[in-house]
């Protein structure tokens, strides 16, 4: 859109970071690195906190001047464009496990920082839930639910990990496009824009499979109302692996669209790459 | 340079209206501060052995199955409940609709030009800016990723899908099949017009809102005709979005209105492109050297 007037001959005018390496014992020894997970588990207890709440709050108003499903909706999207806005700089604005998984797939992050990403990520979704619970109340909170994921009833264990599958591919295709080196160059609304789709993202993933799963594409989000509701015994804990299974499948063919198909391996397969297509 | 601020500040054009048409632009080629890009020819057979012309068709393959996907089952899951109010509404269908275009053209722009929409592919083909193998390669993969996504909605749960209208573009009750042809041309319009604004080589040039917000206004442009023209025909303005629903849901009283759902967009864009290219650029009346 910007550029695209140049031939494929000349340098590149974008530069690839290096792969990043399994282990790095170098950042260990970096605030950098704890700050980061800090701010991940903040910014998971705040995702999980306010939109726990918002689920919780519509179901106790159930349809006289709730927020509605919409509102949920927004209150997801909403806080994902606004925390990735605000987070980016810091640690990537990941709250994501699954987003997490992608980048280690992508060599984007390190092993240990993606271990101490999700951890942070998963305790500060627990904080989230167990914060949203003393606001409303124990009761109240188990009477609707306590936001946690289930499959509604008449859909099957499959079709909850396809949409689950789907809604993840959705966010982190936006989030590998938002972070692409070579988009950046070329297209002056990705770098500029970027929170906004990945909130966007969430917001239509979330309009489209609230009915079916109530819409995880976050196990860090799924895990944390789970286990504040209880061990064992609910229905949220026993379909909890559908929100690991379904967003880490999801997220490894996002990374392994972009990657491969989008960016990479097969396109050097072809001589001519360099041909660009009619901008738009 | 000189009144280029001028210019951006007024949003204006900065030939005086006293300069017969046409004539500016020849007058004041050699110190244009943008570059039109020349006429994509009819076919090029260079595109054809290169890895970025199928890359780009698998893009618009994979967008627009995302795109049917997300928004088919928004619509699923509005029309199955009883009560609206316990669903994210038609309002929610609007947002599904033009949030994923966003995030969509968002991502693949830069790749295939982020059409996922054979009317804008059609519009853009007529302004001569992709070549037509490559107009007719996209339509295909559109088409085709249509109803894959549609297909995996049907998949979730069939009776579902198909005894609530599996989200196909019908002319309502109560309004003839002009009015739902009428609706989409200029629900088309609006959408095309959005895009050539959002990808013209002066405009990006000078108002640098334009290539930074590109995706964005075009989002928009698709949420609001949704609001408008949900009551009439539930909202085409994309023919590959009708047909994968159509093909899925496979009824006759489907099939019957299909073609207003075809005619309607591509009017829409062509004259989108007409409006845009000969009205407002004048591009037609430019010599190019």
């Amino acid at each position: 859109m910007a550029a695209g007037s140049g031939s494929g001959s000349n340098p590149k005018d974008y530069q690839d970071p290096p792969p990043a390496p399994l282990v790095d014992t170098g950042e260990l020894g970096k605030w950098s690195l704890y700050r980061a997970a800090i701010a991940e588990f903040t910014a998971t207890l705040l995702l999980v906190c306010i939109s726990v709440s918002t689920v919780i709050g519509e179901k106790r108003q159930s349809g006289e001047g709730g927020a509605g499903v919409l509102g949920i909706a927004w209150a997801f999207g909403g806080l994902i464009f606004v925390l990735v806005y605000c987070t980016a700089g810091i640690s990537g604005g990941h709250m994501n496990p699954a987003v997490t998984f992608a980048m280690v797939l992508a060599r984007r992050v390190s092993l240990p920082r993606a271990a101490l990403y999700t951890m942070a990520q998963c305790v500060g979704a627990v904080c989230g839930a167990g914060l949203a619970r003393a606001m409303h109340g124990g009761g109240q909170y188990a009477r609707h639910g306590g936001g946690a994921n289930e499959l509604a009833a008449g859909y099957s264990a499959g079709a909850g990990v396809v949409a689950e599958m789907v809604g993840t591919f959705v966010l982190v295709y936006t989030v590998f496009s938002a972070t692409d080196p070579k988009r950046k160059a070329r297209d002056s609304h990705v770098p500029v824009l970027a929170p906004l789709p990945i909130g966007l993202a969430v917001l239509v993933v979330h309009l489209a499979t609230i009915p079916i799963t109530g819409t995880g594409i976050n196990p860090a989000r799924s895990l944390g109302p789970a286990l504040v509701l209880g061990l064992g015994t609910t229905k949220a804990w026993s379909h909890l692996w559908i929100f690991w299974v379904g967003p880490f499948a999801g997220a490894a063919a996002a990374m392994i669209y972009h990657h491969y198909i989008l960016r990479g391996a097969a396109a050097k397969a072809f001589a001519s790459s360099s041909y660009r297509s009619p901008h738009f | 340079m000189e009144g280029k601020e001028e210019d951006v500040r007024l949003g204006a054009n900065r030939y005086s209206e006293r300069q017969p048409i046409g004539t500016a632009a020849q007058g004041a080629g050699d110190d244009k501060d943008y570059k039109e890009p020349p006429p994509a020819p009819l076919f090029e057979p260079g595109e054809l052995k290169s890895w970025s012309f199928y890359r780009a068709g698998i893009a618009e393959f994979v967008a627009t199955f995302l795109f049917l996907y997300i928004t088919i089952l928004t619509v699923m899951g509005v029309s199955k409940s009883s009560s609206k109010c316990a669903t994210v509404g038609i309002q929610g269908i609007a947002w599904s609709f033009g949030g994923m275009i966003f995030a969509l053209v968002y991502c693949t722009a830069g790749i295939s030009g982020g059409h996922i929409n054979p009317a804008v592919t059609f519009g853009l083909f007529l302004a001569r800016k992709l070549s037509l193998t490559r107009a007719i390669f996209y339509i295909v993969m559109q088409c085709l990723g249509a109803i894959c996504g549609a297909g995996v909605v049907k998949g979730f749960q069939q009776g579902l899908y198909m005894g609530n209208g599996g989200g196909a573009n019908v002319v309502a009750s109560g309004y003839t099949k002009g009015d739902g042809l009428g609706a989409e041309i200029v629900g088309t319009f609006i959408l095309v017009y959005t895009v050539f604004s959002a990808t013209d080589a002066k405009r990006n040039a000078r108002d640098s809102h334009v290539p930074i917000l590109a995706p964005l206004p075009i989002g928009f442009a698709v949420f609001l005709v949704h609001l408008a023209t949900i009551p009439i025909t539930g909202t085409g303005i994309n023919p590959a979005r009708s047909l994968g629903a159509a093909i899925i849901y496979n009824k006759d009283h489907a099939w019957n209105d299909h073609w207003i759902f075809w005619v309607g967009p591509f009017v829409g864009a062509a004259l989108a492109a007409i409006y845009h290219q000969v009205i407002i650029r004048a591009i037609p009346f430019k010599s190019r050297s």
